[in-house]
């Protein structure tokens, strides 16, 4: 019978993932783990394929938070279907530049193995991402900016 | 307990919504659905939230092919659990004025009742989203921009 992840590890890996500790983290990493982060890899140094689990410790341990530190990841909806899992969070973190509070909407799709991560593949709202690190609003050639009326990106 | 939906339905949903088939779609939305698209509504204007199946129907029949013809999606990854589903994904189009293939990574989050989609959410990788819709890199004031040799974006 094929494997299947059950709810129970997978709450307690998005527990750990929350803390970003790689110590907590580390026992769900799959040792030959592909973890993929989609955006502008030039812009957000953190996004791109990462393989292997010391790579991907590494990754959360120390290359994310030379840009953002992350103190709140609630998951808004969670979807385990055989050995796979999709989870739509928030992402709540601090600038590591100056402490200023950033928010983006972050979904995982995974593949566990053995109860471990061996394949990850993350989006992000890149856009909104790359604004709220810079700190100022993109400059989009061509593209008109709404004004203070106009509705936002949710 | 939410009633779990079946996954005849959640297939026969993405059938009709991957081909743009609106008549087919119409019966799968709730009355009061809510659709949500993550990403800057000032530049890609599709983004943001709406509510209610005939807006819903109009955005997807006639707001969205204003600025993304032909649209396609293809699923890499269908998981159903409960109530709830999600697709991740790439969705191809053009633009038609200019003729230009768009192709980025999106992850829907869909919750059913009764059998009929009330909750929709995708989140896309809005940075590569909105560089190919207008067919320029984005500026970001004080970001650098990688040289050719660096990882790009994946």
């Amino acid at each position: 019978m094929s494997y299947s992840v059950s709810r129970a590890v997978v709450d307690a890996f998005y527990k750990a993932y929350a803390t970003r500790d790689a110590d907590k983290i580390a026992p769900f990493i799959h040792d030959d783990v592909e973890w993929t982060i989609s955006g502008p890899v030039d812009y957000l140094p953190f996004c791109g394929i990462h393989r292997g689990k010391a790579n991907v410790l590494d990754l959360i341990e120390h290359k994310v938070k030379a840009v953002l530190r992350t103190f709140s990841f609630v998951p808004e909806s969670i979807v385990i279907d055989g050995d796979q899992v999709a989870m739509l969070s928030r992402q709540s973190a601090k600038r590591t530049g100056d402490g200023c509070t950033i928010s983006y909407r972050v979904a995982n799709l995974m593949r566990f193995r053995d109860d471990k991560v061996i394949v990850n593949f993350s989006l992000i709202d890149s856009y909104d991402a790359v604004e709220q690190v810079f700190g100022q609003q993109l400059v989009a050639p061509g593209a008109p900016r709404a004004g203070n009326g106009d509705f936002v990106a949710v | 307990m939410a009633k779990p939906v079946p996954r005849s339905v959640v297939e026969g949903f993405y059938k009709a919504l991957a081909a743009s088939d609106f008549v087919a779609l119409d019966p799968y939305l709730d009355e009061n659905v809510t659709w949500t698209i993550s990403g800057p509504v000032d530049v890609l204007p599709f983004c943001g939230q709406r509510r209610g199946k005939d807006i819903v129907l109009k955005l997807l029949d006639r707001d969205i092919p204003v600025f993304l013809e032909k649209r396609r999606l293809t699923p890499n990854a269908m998981l159903i659990d409960g109530d709830r589903a999600a697709v991740f994904g790439k969705l191809m189009a053009s633009r038609g004025d200019i003729g230009r293939k768009i192709s980025y990574h999106i992850a829907q989050f869909v919750r059913f009742e009764n059998e009929k989609v009330v909750d929709y959410l995708s989140l896309i990788d809005s940075f590569d989203a909105v560089e190919q819709v207008l067919g320029k890199q984005i500026t970001v004031p004080g970001g650098v921009r990688a040289g050719d040799g660096e990882l790009v974006a994946i």
